[in-house]
């Protein structure tokens, strides 16, 4: 399935963006800011300090730790809970831009080169999102070291498996969301408007998902968005692998919803982009 | 036989919003021959050669490139087509040798014959030296014979060039001509060219066709073409629009073949120059017609393309340094 022309293709791409250090040294800084300012700063445990002259403190503390603590949160810090949702963000953050390396090639022409070789259209697309794949599990991986020298703490029985689960879960992620903001660039050929979108649906569905905080308590029209972002359904399997966080029934659940998803995306990409290649 | 290696067929591509930039075009070119399309810009040649590369599909017509028609098989179009494009198109973000061996990757060459294909042409095209240098450190002219090199790698047998020299001086157009020259030499190749430089489709092609507002208005040999404006021909720059009555008086003067007039230039075919200079003068001079400057053309395809278009060829560089242009003042 995979040419010699989408790997081409794929060598380009990934070799301009290792010519470009400060784009490296951006993508790990501005999700750092995000897991060190607010991933730190929301110490629930802080929250939930009951005074010592308190009367029944110990039944309160009791209660907060198995009501709030343990069910929202596994039982660890809010740092912890925070910085393995964020990895699914991170990887929107860095997909939601694979399309616009399509619409500056078609700006300085460099498309056309594409379009008058022998090869498919679909390896152009393709090598594409490989390329943002790649790009953005390196980050994550890189986040998730820094992360681990901050205070991650992953369950203890922790096994390549689950490893491996949150690399699919991510890669699977990745991939949806490459297709579709890709495809969304063979039509759309401004690249005022890639950003303008962009940047419409970064923040909603990072705060409609459970990747800051559990999705019981927010409010209904809050929590409906949730339940179809599949950001959220990403979170419940890699908090199940990194943390241990939930049930196997919601994993194989969220899982389903993720390929689900991902037929999805991948149809409608296609789909947005069979028109517009051939004028 | 001659074989015919691209077939236009009655073109027309008519635009969403109903512009018709391509306007019932018919041409043959022949196998090894350099087929220029010579026209201002927006005529339609960039158009035509986007239908020809496949980027673009016509509203009408046939066009057939090697025996395949662009329609229905454009992938097979695509193999054997050679396309410099009038942008630079090269990644200046990576270097010559990788933009080559990336393009030679997409024609199915292994790495190994991708890099030694790329390599053999940038020493072609003088470029070995450079050859690992990211491109955005490249001079234009450099640029243009990257983008030439580009156009070869897959061994193509019809090599497409839109605007090759486009925004160069002097000098380095000279330069891209003479290896656009030696590869069509080396490589028995047939190339489509379009240019809107006068001296470029003369010194480089074997047939002409002009085109004007997406309609082919003449085609033949650059001399076939030159040799159809017998006599020669003096332009007479005035400061207003000259009247008819003037114009008809020049026209009934001895040795006068034709005379027209485009905006504010007179434009006055003789069979000799020596023996009506001085009458033309002598008129305008009695007529109080205002001159500006008065020059004397010899045949070049711009009068070609004035004959036939009726209108001037808006550069935006000035044309053919043979012209003499007498500053005319008034005697007194």
């Amino acid at each position: 399935m995979i040419g010699s022309a989408t790997l081409a293709i794929y060598e380009r791409e990934m070799r301009k963006w290792l010519r470009q250090w400060w784009q490296i040294v951006f993508i790990i800084i501005t999700p750092l800011m995000w897991m060190g300012l607010f991933g730190k700063s929301f110490n629930f445990s802080r929250f939930f300090n009951i005074p010592q002259d308190f009367p029944l403190r110990d039944i309160v503390n009791q209660a907060i730790e198995e009501l709030i603590i343990k069910r929202f949160f596994g039982g660890y810090d809010y740092f912890s809970f925070f910085v393995v949702g964020m990895m699914s963000v991170f990887i929107l953050f860095t997909n939601m831009w694979s399309g616009m390396s399509l619409v500056f090639d078609r700006r300085l022409g460099y498309l056309t080169r594409f379009l008058v070789a022998p090869i498919s259209r679909t390896s152009i697309l393709v090598a594409k999102i490989l390329a943002s794949i790649t790009r953005s599990l390196l980050q994550v991986t890189a986040l998730f070291i820094i992360a681990l020298a901050l205070g991650l703490k992953v369950k203890p029985n922790i096994s390549i498996a689950d490893i491996a689960l949150f690399y699919i879960t991510l890669t699977i992620l990745a991939f949806s969301l490459g297709a579709l903001f890709t495809g969304v660039a063979v039509k759309i050929t401004s690249h005022d408007l890639v950003i303008s979108i962009a940047n419409l649906v970064n923040l909603p569905l990072m705060f409609a998902s459970n990747a800051i905080f559990p999705i019981e308590q927010m409010p209904d029209y809050i929590q409906a968005i949730a339940r179809v972002n599949p950001l959220t359904y990403a979170n419940i399997i890699t908090r199940y692998a990194i943390l241990g966080i939930g049930t196997p029934e919601d994993l194989v659940v969220s899982f389903l919803y993720l390929l689900a998803f991902m037929a999805v995306s991948i149809s409608v990409g296609i789909v947005i982009a069979s028109k517009k290649f051939e004028e | 036989m001659i074989d015919i290696v691209v077939e236009v067929e009655n073109l027309v591509k008519i635009y969403p919003g109903g512009v018709r930039a391509v306007d019932n075009i018919s041409f043959k070119v022949r196998k090894g021959e350099i087929y220029s399309l010579l026209g201002p810009n927006g005529a339609g040649k960039t158009t035509t050669m986007k239908i020809i590369t496949t980027l673009l599909k016509p509203t009408s017509g046939m066009v057939n490139v090697g025996g395949y028609s662009v329609i229905e098989e454009p992938q097979k179009v695509r193999k054997i087509i050679g396309y410099v494009p009038q942008d630079l198109s090269a990644d200046d973000e990576l270097t010559g040798l990788e933009n080559m061996m990336l393009q030679a990757r997409l024609y199915g060459y292994s790495k190994s014959e991708a890099r030694r294909r790329s390599i053999e042409l940038l020493e072609m095209v003088g470029l070995k030296e450079a050859a690992d240098k990211l491109v955005k450190t490249y001079s234009g002219g450099m640029r243009r014979r990257l983008e030439l090199a580009m156009g070869l790698v897959n061994e193509p047998e019809v090599l497409i060039l839109d605007e090759p020299t486009l925004g160069l001086d002097v000098q380095s157009r000279i330069h891209i001509w003479d290896y656009i020259r030696r590869i069509i030499r080396e490589n028995s190749i047939t190339v489509i060219m379009t240019t809107h430089y006068m001296e470029e489709a003369d010194s480089l092609s074997d047939r002409v066709a002009i085109i004007d507002r997406g309609k082919i208005v003449v085609e033949g040999t650059p001399e076939e073409l030159k040799s159809r404006i017998s006599g020669e021909i003096i332009l007479i720059y005035t400061e207003n629009e000259a009247d008819k009555q003037v114009m008809d008086k020049i026209s009934t003067l001895k040795d006068v073949i034709d005379v027209d007039k485009i905006d504010k230039v007179i434009r006055i075919k003789v069979n000799s120059i020596a023996s009506t200079i001085n009458k033309i003068l002598n008129l305008i001079e009695r007529e109080k017609v205002g001159v500006k400057s008065i020059s004397i053309e010899k045949p070049t395809l711009e009068q070609v393309f004035i004959e036939y278009t009726g209108r001037m060829f808006r550069d935006e560089e000035p044309v053919d340094s043979r012209r003499m242009i007498a500053i005319w003042r008034r005697r007194r």
